[in-house]
């Protein structure tokens, strides 16, 4: 039974043994559990949150104020009013015209802009880390003064009705939107974009109202990432710039009742549309909640990007779209499923089998422990990733504190994840994947594909706006 | 380390700060060629590989246009011990990102990872470097996966044929740097798995390419990763690189284009562009951050804001198949502004050459140098926080300058411009009559006959 070889052979093949095998992915270690470089919180006696965080390998810093002032705190009937004030933040103040902040900003190499969620509006910047004090000046200067000159309002409402016109032309846009408003019923988190109507509507004493009741410091964190001046040093160039900053009473987050998920299938008539746009949602939670993490992993099992099960089936396998897949968006009280996919109008009955296959299979058998574990390390992959930059590191910050997390929750993420367990996911699949109570929306041409959508129950069509 | 603390904060609070970034990095040389550059940064988990080739369009012979861009696509479709398919898979289930992109003067490839998976991309890269599966099978699929990318990202695009088919032959004279970088259907079908495998060997040995790695790793376990993947794959005699060089332009070009996609007209135009890493590079560099980068830049001062007759500009040395750290040369200063369709080309142009003007008869002013300076330091510290940046800058300088410490000292470049030399490289390189205009008309099908 030993085949003998001559002593050169033996040893030719011991040292290939010690060297590589290269006919397989080499083994690696696992990823190391992320640390959040020091940090120090404080506050002013006005409310405004701080956060310093340290980080010195580049001459750069990135700020942050974050604000609980998003679209649900638009009033009633003026949808675009946080929209409109993010939009115009730099548009100018009473010391400074826009001509003059973007001057200003160029030249100590820094930048300001401010976007809305549904529950934020966040200002963010960056600057050369020498020029600190400048921004700061800046960053006080719009948040607290911006008077959105007349002038600068009409130039938005005209070019904002137009992009409008552009994103409601898509029907992507349609779907969506139909989605919000069934899953969400009356809460605010139901509106997405304004209507033209709604955009010509808003005033300036709108935009000033929304300013002097929603950014004031006791709704604010200011977070700073970088290179900063040592912390007392830093605490002083913020008290200067923020501590007379009148304090004002923080008004409650408008809400109300999220309606029981149940069964419906609207289809949004978009007569000549070449495919059918299927989006499928369901209320879900936010990162509180112990459902979270379960949620995170099998929604990526289910259709996070190309090695997800709906991507494997619906495209490689059944060739029905080109692309397929699922994601969760959490928000402050409550969470959106969205599992979407377009497909050719002859395959809507098939393509719409298929996806509520794979829902259903989520909560009814087990992942298996290699997607488990695949799944895993994509999610962690892409945590640890994205918090190589400042900006990565001020987001999550940010995050942190509009959702009333720990920052403990950056460094036992890694960790939560991995611990997540089959059977956590398949109850809060059963919870949150079943086709028997998802909200169904489907844009397409109403004559080429309503009988065959009709096949699943009772179905609303309304005109594509 | 006291002492050098306060020092550099004294420093840097009253004298005008220079480049003050550093990034280490160490630099060898395999037995096969290969160069190989490594900048370790242990502050996150995260690992970049990128891994260049010195050929690009440029190289491509007649009769064969799309080729090295063909080629790229072959790059995924498998190895000696990876099948088709697993080098997605392995970068993406680790939340990684990868790519490819072909060039006029270069290839490139990278993987970003977390770090504790760097071993993984050296397995896929030197695979691929050794033993690429050229098979027809590979061939006619990338065939029509390029075909597909050609319809949907460029003949289906508003602007995208104008820019990448016809701009260069207006740009350039010279064959190998006018003629189409994505290719022709014809040519495309022409390619076969011969041209394939001698292309292969000979620009993708190891002589003809750096690798760089920058992000979470310990120096001597990468270089001795990097020996044992790479050592044995040999080197090539490469070929003479091609001849590029330009006819001197003498007078306008100007030539209009129907686009059937377009809504909004554009003009983009291109001036000959001045020797890679001269004094006048740097120059040109820094009168374009004054005229077209940013909200207080000229363009979007006077006509965006002022005449609202511009929409959107774009602008820059090596524009639009690259930027000023991979420009070789001969190379161009491109622009593309959007514009109002209430005025006509020729009035752009002429606003334009009003704005050229105006920077050749008067030094820019010390404050608008300042904003410029400020602005090209704060761009350039910003692009190096990305592990990826820092990979490609080092490797993309090995390749083109030999002089990856480009990474640290070019800034200085930048920052050593004075307005004298604004005005002069204003008036040598921006002259009328070396300018090429590429005039798009929107013409929707439904209406040009």
């Amino acid at each position: 039974m030993i085949t003998r070889l001559p002593p050169a052979i033996l040893a030719v093949a011991a040292s290939f043994a010690q060297t590589l095998d290269r006919t397989k992915p080499p083994e690696t270690p696992p990823l190391a559990p992320y640390k959040l470089p020091a940090s120090a919180e404080s506050k002013l006696p006005n409310g405004l949150g701080v956060v310093l965080v340290e980080d010195r390998r580049f001459p750069l810093v990135t700020l942050r104020v974050a604000f609980h002032a998003g679209s649900r705190f638009d009033p009633p009937g003026r949808s675009g009013v946080a929209e409109t004030v993010a939009g115009l933040l730099k548009a100018g103040t009473p010391s400074r015209t826009a001509r003059r902040i973007a001057e200003e900003l160029a030249a100590i190499g820094g930048s300001l802009s401010a976007a809305e969620s549904p529950d934020s509006l966040i200002v963010s910047g960056s600057v050369l880390s020498e020029n600190t004090p400048k921004l700061l000046d800046l960053a006080a200067d719009i948040v607290r003064n911006a008077d959105f000159p007349p002038g600068e309002i009409a130039l938005r409402k005209q070019n904002r009705i137009q992009e409008l016109a552009i994103e409601r032309s898509q029907a992507s846009t349609l779907a969506a939107e139909k989605l919000r408003a069934v899953v969400f019923g009356t809460h605010p988190y139901a509106r997405s974009l304004p209507t033209p109507e709604a955009i010509k509507a808003i005033t300036r004493e709108d935009l000033l109202k929304f300013r002097e009741t929603l950014l004031t410091p006791a709704n604010a964190t200011l977070i700073l990432v970088g290179d900063i001046p040592p912390r007392q040093q830093t605490l002083d160039l913020i008290r200067a710039r923020f501590a007379s900053w009148p304090g004002k009473p923080v008004p409650p987050a408008p809400g109300g009742e999220f309606p029981k998920p149940r069964r419906s299938i609207t289809l949004i008539d978009r007569p000549g549309s070449a495919q059918a746009d299927i989006l499928i949602g369901h209320i879900t939670v936010n990162r509180r909640h112990p459902d979270y993490f379960p949620l995170l992993v099998g929604t990526n099992i289910l259709g996070g990007g190309a090695s997800s099960r709906m991507f494997d089936n619906i495209r490689e396998k059944q060739g029905f779209a080109y692309d397929a897949s699922a994601h969760n968006i959490p928000y402050k009280d409550a969470g959106l499923l969205n599992v979407n996919t377009q497909v050719r109008d002859q395959v809507i009955g098939p393509a719409l089998e298929a996806v509520f296959a794979e829902l259903g299979r989520m909560g009814s058998e087990p992942v298996t422990a290699r997607e488990l574990t695949d799944r895993k390390n994509y999610i962690n992959g892409i945590f640890v990733m994205q918090l190589s930059s400042q900006s990565g590191v001020a987001n999550q910050l940010a995050g942190l504190r509009l959702n009333g997390l720990p920052n403990s929750y950056l460094e036992t993420y890694v960790t939560r994840v991995r611990s997540v367990e089959p059977d956590q996911i398949e109850r809060v699949a059963s919870r949150y994947f079943s086709p028997s109570d998802a909200a169904i929306v489907i844009v397409g041409d109403a004559s080429k594909i309503a009988a065959a959508v009709g096949k699943f129950g009772k179905v609303t069509i309304e005109k594509a706006k | 380390m006291k002492l050098t603390a306060i020092c550099a904060f004294l420093l840097s609070a009253s004298l005008l700060p220079a480049g003050s970034v550093n990034i280490p990095f160490e630099k060898f040389q395999l037995p096969n060629g290969l160069r190989v550059l490594l900048s370790q940064d242990n502050a996150a988990p995260v690992v970049a590989v990128y891994v260049i080739y010195g050929v690009g369009a440029r190289s491509e012979e007649k009769g064969r246009t799309g080729f090295a861009h063909l080629f790229e696509h072959m790059m995924f479709q498998g190895s000696a011990n990876v099948p088709k398919g697993v080098h997605y898979r392995e970068v993406e289930s680790n939340g990684g990102f990868l790519n490819g992109s072909t060039h006029p003067d270069y290839t490139d490839y990278f993987e970003v990872l977390p770090s504790n998976k760097l071993a993984v991309a050296l397995w896929l890269e030197s695979d691929r470097m050794r033993s690429l599966a050229i098979t027809k099978e590979n061939l006619d699929n990338q065939k029509e996966a390029v075909k597909q990318e050609r319809r949907l990202s460029f003949d289906n695009q508003p602007y995208a044929t104008a820019i990448v088919d016809v701009f260069p032959t207006l740009a350039y004279k010279n064959w190998s740097n006018s003629h189409s970088i994505i290719g022709s259907f014809e040519d495309l079908n022409a390619a076969s798995t011969a041209d394939v495998a001698r292309f292969f060997k000979t620009h993708y040995a190891p002589n003809n390419a750096v690798l760089s790695i920058a992000g979470d790793i310990r120096i001597p376990a990468a270089r001795k990763l990097i020996e044992d993947y790479f050592s044995d794959i040999p080197s090539q005699p490469q070929p003479a690189p091609p001849v590029l060089t330009e006819p001197a332009q003498t007078e306008t070009r100007w030539q209009t284009y129907k686009d059937p996609l377009a809504r909004v007209p554009i003009v983009v135009i291109a001036y000959p562009g001045p020797k890679r890493r001269s004094p006048d590079f740097y120059a040109l560099a820094m009168l374009d951050m004054i005229l077209t980068t940013g909200e207080s830049s000229r363009l979007y001062l006077d006509l965006v804001k002022g005449r609202k007759s511009l929409l959107n500009i774009e602008a820059g040395l090596g524009w639009p198949f690259g930027q000023p750290s991979d420009y070789k040369d001969p190379g161009i200063y491109g622009l593309n502004l959007t514009f109002n369709p209430t005025f006509t080309a020729r009035q752009i142009v002429a606003q334009l050459e009003e704005q050229i003007a105006r920077l050749r008869s008067t030094p820019i002013g010390a404050d608008e140098l300042e904003r410029a300076r400020a602005t090209v330091r704060s761009m350039r510290i910003q692009s190096l926080q990305s592990t990826m940046t820092r990979a490609s800058l080092l490797a993309q300088y090995e390749l083109l300058d030999g002089k990856p410490d480009l990474i640290n000292t070019e800034l200085d470049d930048y920052l050593a411009v004075t307005p004298a030399r604004i005005q002069a490289a204003a008036a040598e390189y921006l002259k009328p009559t070396r300018m090429s205009v590429l005039e798009v008309i929107p013409a929707p099908k439904e209406s040009s006959k």
